[in-house]
C-alpha cells in the first residue's frame, strides 16, 4: 500500500511491522514523531507492546538492555543530546551482544545548540560496537527498521543497530512510501529467539564483573561480530531484495560507477541530491559516479576498495567534523584506499542543517576533477560557509 | 599497606623504589597480591614482578592454595608470617626461608591481627634491603600521618619486635603444588556476550551458583565452634551469617558448619542467645 | 513466616567475596531467600555487583543483570516489561547501594516509582560509597567520617545529615514503602513476604552496615543495627498505600552516644557534634513516636531551624 508519509512516520510503520514488543521512549526533536506514532499504535490496540515512557535517554537505553536480555524485541528511536545522553548505555547493549534496534534522527550535537540535520552525534558513537546505517528517503527508513531486526538478531551477528535519518530533511518531510503488507514481513523477519536471556527457569548472569583475562577476548569477539556483520549484510539485503523488490545494494550503493573516473562518496539524504547532480555531469559528458556509505560500521573499507580501484580521484562529502584533518567519512575512506594512491578530497557542507544544494555538490565535483587532472587542490574543503570558502 | 611502607624505606635509605598493588575486585581480609622494586637507580618498569628476589607472605595457609615460590630466583628468599620453624616449612622447593609468627606479634601489640608491619620487620632482618631504622621511619611516616603518632610508634614497635624473633632456614622442598585451575576460553569459545548459563568445565563450576568454587576459609583469623549441648537451635547464626557457613539441613534438624566459606566474622558467637558459638584461633 | 519456616537453600550461594560480616551480604541472602527463585535481579555497580558475580563466577542462582550504576529503576521496568510481554511470572528485583539510590540513580528510581511499575527496588543502605573506598552520599550521616569528609583541622566529618530518602520515596504514592534492619529478623521476615505479595512499585530500604567503612568489629553488624534502631538513628516502619505504620517500637531512648561509639567513624566527634546528631535523632523520635511522649535525653532546647541548616552548613554553602 502506498502512503504519503514522513520519515519519523516510515520509521514507526516500520517498528510496527516487525511486531514490537517493548519501546522504552523519550521525547527529542525531530525523533519524537516516531514515539509518539508508535504511542498511537499501542494505544489504539494495533501493536502488543509495551510502551514505557521514561524519564531520560539514559533510562530508555537501560530499559531497552534490560528488556531485551530478558527475551524482548526492543525498538527506540533518539537523537543528538539523547544520544549523547545514553552513551554510557550505548557501550552496555553492544559488548553484551543485546540486539536492539534504534532509529537516530540525525542532529547537530551542541553546543551550540540548534535542531538541525549533523552527524555529529552518531558520529561519537561510531566505536560503541554498534551498526550504523545511513539512510537516504522515507522508503529505505521503513525498509532499513525492517531489515535492522534481521541482521541484529542474526545469531552470528547479535549486535544492536542504528539506522539513522537525516533531521527535518526526511523526519519532517512527507513523500510516497510503499508499506510492506505484514504478512510478508513476518515471513520476511522470523520471532526473536535468543539463546540466553534472563529466565528463572534457567538463570544466566548477563554483565557480570569481568577481570582483566576475560575483556579482551570479549572486545575480539565483538570484532569478530562486525566481520561476521559484514557477510549477513549483504545476504539479508539480497533476501530483502528478493522478498520486497527493493535492493540497497549491501554496505554501499553505487551509482554510474562502472565506468567512472571522478567519485564522490556521499552518505544519508546528500545522496539523493547528489543522483540528479550525476545525471546532470554524465549528459555533459562527465564520466562521475556516486557512491553511497550507507553502513558506517561495520566500514566498507574492502567494497570501497573495489568500487573505487582504477578511479582517478575521490571526493567524500563529510556532515561532521572531527577536529582533526576533516570528517571521519574522509578519514576512514582515507585510511581504507592507502597504498592505492588515489587522491582523496574532503568536502565539508551540511553541518548544522545547512541546506547542501546541487550547486554545492557540483562545486565537489569539480574540485575533485582538478585533482583527477593532478592539480593540486585543497585536502579539506569548507562548503557554502563565510569567511574562505572553496 | 607492606609494599608501600618498604618502598618508603628503600627511599630514605637514598635508593628508588616502587609499589603498587594487584588490583583485585575482592574485599577486605581477602588474600592481595602487592609488589614492591627497590633500585640505585630510576626504576621505568611499570609491569607486574614475575621474578622476584624476594616472596613475602603474610598469611601461611594460603601455602596450600597458592604457589608462593613460582618464578622466585633459585638464590631468592622466602619470608613467611607462620609459627612453624623456616626448616619445616614445605614450599616445594628448598630455599632460604625466614618465619615469624607475626599474627602473635600483632595481636601482643596492635591488639589485632593486622601484621602487614610486624612481617617487614622480619623482612628487613632476613634480607638486609632496608635497615631496621628507616623502616621504623617509613612505618611513622605512612602509619602515624594517617592513622595517628601513636598508631605510628606501634607499628614501628610491631616490626622491631618482629625483627628480633626471626629465624632464618632452608624450606623443605617435597610437595608438589597442583597450579589452581582458571577456565580461559578463547574468544571463540567465550559464550556471545559473556552471558554464562549454570555449566561446568575443566577447571570447575562457572556461572549462577558457581562462587562455591571459592574457598574463602584463609581469610579466617578465628573460626566458630558451636557446642551443640548448649545450642537450641533458634537459628540466629544461620539467619545471620552472611557467608553460608552455617548449613541447615531441616530433614535432621541441624546445622553443620562448612569452614571452607567462614571468614571468621563472628556474627554468629557474638549474636548466640544461648553463649553456645565460641570463636578459636583458625591457625597460627 | 518464622525464621525456622524460611527454606535451606541458598539463592545466593557462599564462596562470595564480601567482607567478613558484610551487612548487606547478610540482606542479599536473607531477601532472595524468601524472595524465592521466580525472581530475576537487577545489580547495579555497588559492592554487591562485585562480590556477588565475577567472571565466570557468581553467587546469585537465579537470573542476573548488570550494566551501570544510576539505571536500576530503569533496567526494572524493562525487565517486567518483557517478562510481561512473555507471559512469564517472574519479579523484577533490584539491590542498589544508597550512592546509586540516594544519588546518581534517583531520577531513575524516581521514574519507575511515579509510573508504579511492578517491581521491588531495594535500597542497601550503608551510608557511603563503600565500593570506591567510603565517600560521602546523600545518606551519609551528620559527623561521620569518610574519605571525603574527612576529619580535617578545620572540618571534621560530614557537616549535613542524612537525606530524608523514605519520605522522597512515599512522596510517589507507591503501594508500599518500608525500612528494613538485619537485627530484627522477624520484622525483616515479615517486610520481604508483605512485598513479595503486593503489585506496583515497592522499596525495601535496607539498614546495612559496613565493616570497613563504619570502621567497627565485623562481630558487630547486627548489634550494631540494633542500637541504631534503639537510639533512633534508623526507625522500623511501613507505609502501605499511604497508611503509615511503626512496626517495631524500641524501649526507652538510648543515647546517640551509645550508637557511635562503637564506630570508628564517628570517634573524632566533639560534644557539640554530639548534641547537634543527638538533636536530628530527637526531632526524628518525636516524628515517628509521638504518642510515647518526648524522651528525657531530648528534653534540652531545640533550635527553631530547620535541622539541615547548622552553622557549619551556612558557613560552606551560604545561608
Amino acid at each position: 500500500m502506498k502512503k504519503v508519509i514522513t520519515g519519523d512516520h516510515a520509521v514507526a510503520i516500520g517498528a510496527k511491522l516487525c511486531r514490537v514488543e517493548v519501546v522504552p521512549a523519550y521525547p527529542i526533536t525531530p525523533q519524537t514523531l516516531i514515539i509518539e506514532h508508535i504511542s498511537d499504535f499501542v494505544y489504539d490496540g494495533e501493536l502488543d507492546a509495551r510502551f514505557l515512557t521514561m524519564e531520560s535517554e539514559h533510562s530508555v537505553m537501560s530499559a531497552a538492555a534490560a528488556a531485551e536480555a530478558a527475551g524482548a524485541r526492543v525498538f527506540t528511536a533518539t537523537s543528538s543530546q539523547g544520544l549523547a545522553f545514553m552513551h554510557e548505555m550505548l557501550y552496555a547493549t553492544a559488548p553484551l551482544r543485546l540486539p536492539v534496534v534504534m532509529v537516530n534522527a540525525s542532529r547537530t550535537l551542541g553546543g551550540p545548540p540548534g535542531i538541525w540535520c549533523e552527524y555529529n552525534d552518531s558520529m561519537g558513537a561510531r566505536d560503541s560496537g554498534w551498526l550504523q546505517v545511513y539512510v537516504e528517503d522515507n522508503q529505505e527508513a521503513l525498509d532499513m527498521v525492517i531489515q535492522s531486526y534481521r541482521i541484529a538478531e542474526d545469531k552470528r551477528v547479535l549486535l544492536p543497530v542504528m539506522p539513522c535519518i537525516d533531521g527535518f530533511v526526511l523526519t519532517h518531510t512527507v513523500e510516497p512510501v510503499e508499506v510492506p503488507e505484514q504478512r510478508d514481513v513476518d515471513s520476511f523477519l522470523p520471532a526473536y529467539d535468543p539463546d540466553i536471556v534472563l529466565d528463572p527457569a534457567r538463570p544466566a548472569m548477563i554483565g557480570t564483573f569481568m577481570p582483566a583475562e576475560y575483556i579482551m577476548e570479549m572486545r575480539r569477539q565483538t570484532v569478530e561480530a562486525f566481520e561476521s556483520a559484514k557477510k549477513v549484510i549483504k545476504e539479508i539485503t539480497a533476501l530483502f531484495a528478493r522478498s520486497f523488490g527493493r535492493d540497497y545494494g549491501g554496505l554501499i550503493d553505487t551509482y554510474h560507477m562502472e565506468d567512472a573516473e571522478i567519485a564522490l562518496v556521499t552518505m544519508g539524504t546528500v545522496t539523493s541530491t547528489a543522483r540528479q547532480v550525476v545525471d546532470e555531469l554524465r549528459q555533459e559528458g562527465k564520466k562521475a559516479g556516486l557512491v553511497k556509505l550507507r553502513f558506517f560500521r561495520p566500514f566498507p573499507s574492502e567494497e570501497l576498495r573495489e568500487v573505487l580501484s582504477g578511479i582517478k580521484a575521490v571526493g567524500v562529502a563529510d556532515r561532521s567534523i572531527s577536529y582533526h584533518d576533516g570528517g571521519p567519512a574522509f578519514n576512514e575512506i582515507r585510511s581504507s584506499l592507502y597504498g592505492m594512491n588515489i587522491p582523496v578530497i574532503d568536502h565539508l557542507a551540511g553541518i548544522g542543517g545547512r541546506d547542501v544544494t546541487e550547486g554545492q555538490i557540483r562545486k565537489m565535483f569539480e574540485i575533485t576533477q582538478r585533482a583527477a587532472e593532478g592539480e593540486k587542490v585543497k585536502i579539506i574543503n569548507w562548503h557554502n560557509t563565510r569567511g574562505e570558502t572553496v | 599497606m607492606a609494599a608501600q611502607t618498604l618502598a618508603e624505606a628503600a627511599v630514605i635509605e637514598g635508593n628508588y623504589a616502587v609499589a603498587f598493588p594487584f588490583f583485585g575486585a575482592e574485599r577486605r581480609g581477602a588474600p592481595v597480591l602487592a609488589f614492591t622494586r627497590i633500585d640505585s637507580k630510576k626504576i621505568y618498569s611499570k609491569t607486574q614482578v614475575y621474578a622476584p628476589d624476594c616472596v613475602v607472605v603474610l598469611d601461611d595457609s594460603l601455602l596450600d592454595t597458592i604457589d608462593v615460590v613460582a618464578g622466585l630466583k633459585p638464590e631468592g628468599t622466602v619470608v613467611i608470617n607462620s609459627k612453624e620453624e623456616p626448616d619445616d616449612i614445605d614450599l616445594g622447593v628448598s630455599v632460604r626461608t625466614a618465619a615469624v609468627d607475626a599474627t602473635s606479634v600483632a595481636l601482643e601489640i596492635l591488639k589485632a591481627p593486622i601484621t602487614n608491619t610486624a612481617i617487614l620487620g622480619a623482612f628487613a632482618k632476613t634480607t638486609g634491603i632496608v635497615r631496621l631504622d628507616s623502616l621504623e621511619d617509613a612505618i611513622g611516616t605512612r602509619f602515624g600521618e594517617k592513622l595517628g603518632k601513636k598508631t605510628g610508634e606501634r607499628n614501628a614497635l610491631a616490626a622491631r619486635t618482629a625483627f628480633e624473633r626471626t629465624v632464618t632456614g632452608r624450606s623443605r622442598g617435597v610437595k608438589k603444588l597442583e597450579p589452581k585451575k582458571q577456565w580461559l576460553p578463547t574468544y571463540q569459545e567465550l559464550p556471545a556476550g559473556g552471558a554464562l548459563i549454570e555449566g561446568k568445565t575443566e577447571a570447575g563450576l562457572i556461572g549462577p551458583g558457581s562462587f562455591i568454587e571459592n574457598k574463602v576459609m584463609g581469610w579466617a583469623t578465628f573460626r566458630p565452634l558451636r557446642d551443640k549441648e548448649k545450642c537450641t537451635m533458634c537459628l540466629l547464626c544461620w539467619f545471620y551469617c552472611p557467608e553460608g557457613t552455617i548449613v541447615r539441613i531441616s530433614d535432621r534438624g541441624d546445622l553443620m558448619t562448612n569452614y571452607d566459606y567462614c571468614k571468621g566474622c563472628g556474627v554468629c558467637a557474638n549474636e548466640c542467645p544461648v553463649d553456645a558459638i565460641k570463636m578459636l584461633r583458625a591457625r597460627v | 513466616m518464622k525464621i525456622r519456616d524460611l527454606p535451606d537453600d541458598d539463592l545466593f550461594t557462599a564462596g562470595h567475596t564480601a567482607c567478613p560480616g558484610c551487612g548487606v551480604a547478610m540482606s542479599i541472602r536473607n531477601a532472595i531467600r524468601i524472595l524465592g527463585k521466580d525472581t530475576a535481579v537487577y545489580v547495579p555497580s555497588s559492592c554487591a555487583a562485585v562480590f556477588g558475580t565475577s567472571f565466570p563466577y557468581g553467587a546469585w542462582k537465579v537470573p542476573f543483570f548488570h550494566t551501570a550504576f544510576e539505571n536500576t529503576g530503569a533496567c526494572l521496568t524493562g525487565m517486567q516489561a518483557a517478562f510481561e510481554m512473555k507471559g512469564k511470572r517472574v519479579t523484577a528485583v533490584g539491590f542498589a547501594g544508597d550512592g546509586g539510590t540516594y544519588d546518581i540513580g534517583l531520577q531513575s528510581m524516581s521514574g519507575a516509582a511515579e509510573r508504579n511499575d511492578d517491581v521491588i527496588y531495594i535500597c542497601l543502605d550503608n551510608e557511603a560509597y563503600m565500593n570506591t573506598g567510603i565517600q560521602r552520599s546523600g545518606g551519609t550521616p551528620f559527623g561521620a567520617w569518610t574519605t571525603t569528609t574527612p576529619v580535617g583541622k578545620r572540618i571534621q566529618g560530614n557537616r549535613s545529615f542524612k537525606k530524608n530518602l523514605g519520605d522522597i520515596v512515599i512522596a510517589h504514592e507507591i503501594p508500599y514503602y518500608a525500612t528494613l534492619s538485619i537485627g530484627h529478623p522477624l520484622d525483616f521476615i515479615k517486610k520481604v513476604e508483605k512485598a513479595k505479595d503486593i503489585k506496583g512499585f515497592r522499596f525495601l530500604h535496607m539498614f546495612t552496615p559496613c565493616i570497613p567503612g563504619w570502621k567497627m568489629d565485623p562481630a558487630k553488624t547486627v548489634e550494631v543495627t540494633r542500637l541504631a534502631v534503639e537510639s533512633g538513628m534508623w526507625t522500623l516502619y511501613e507505609v502501605e498505600n499511604g497508611e503509615k505504620r511503626i512496626t517495631y517500637k524500641p524501649g526507652k531512648m538510648k543515647r546517640v552516644k551509645d550508637y557511635l561509639i562503637i564506630q570508628g567513624r564517628f570517634r573524632h566527634m566533639n560534644e557539640d557534634d554530639i548534641k547537634k546528631l543527638q538533636m536530628w535523632v530527637c526531632r526524628k523520635w518525636n516524628l515517628h513516636y509521638k504518642e510515647k511522649g518526648t524522651p528525657e535525653i531530648c528534653e534540652i532546647e531545640l533550635p527553631e531551624e530547620h535541622h539541615a541548616v547548622t552553622e557549619e552548613h551556612r558557613e560552606m554553602h551560604g545561608p
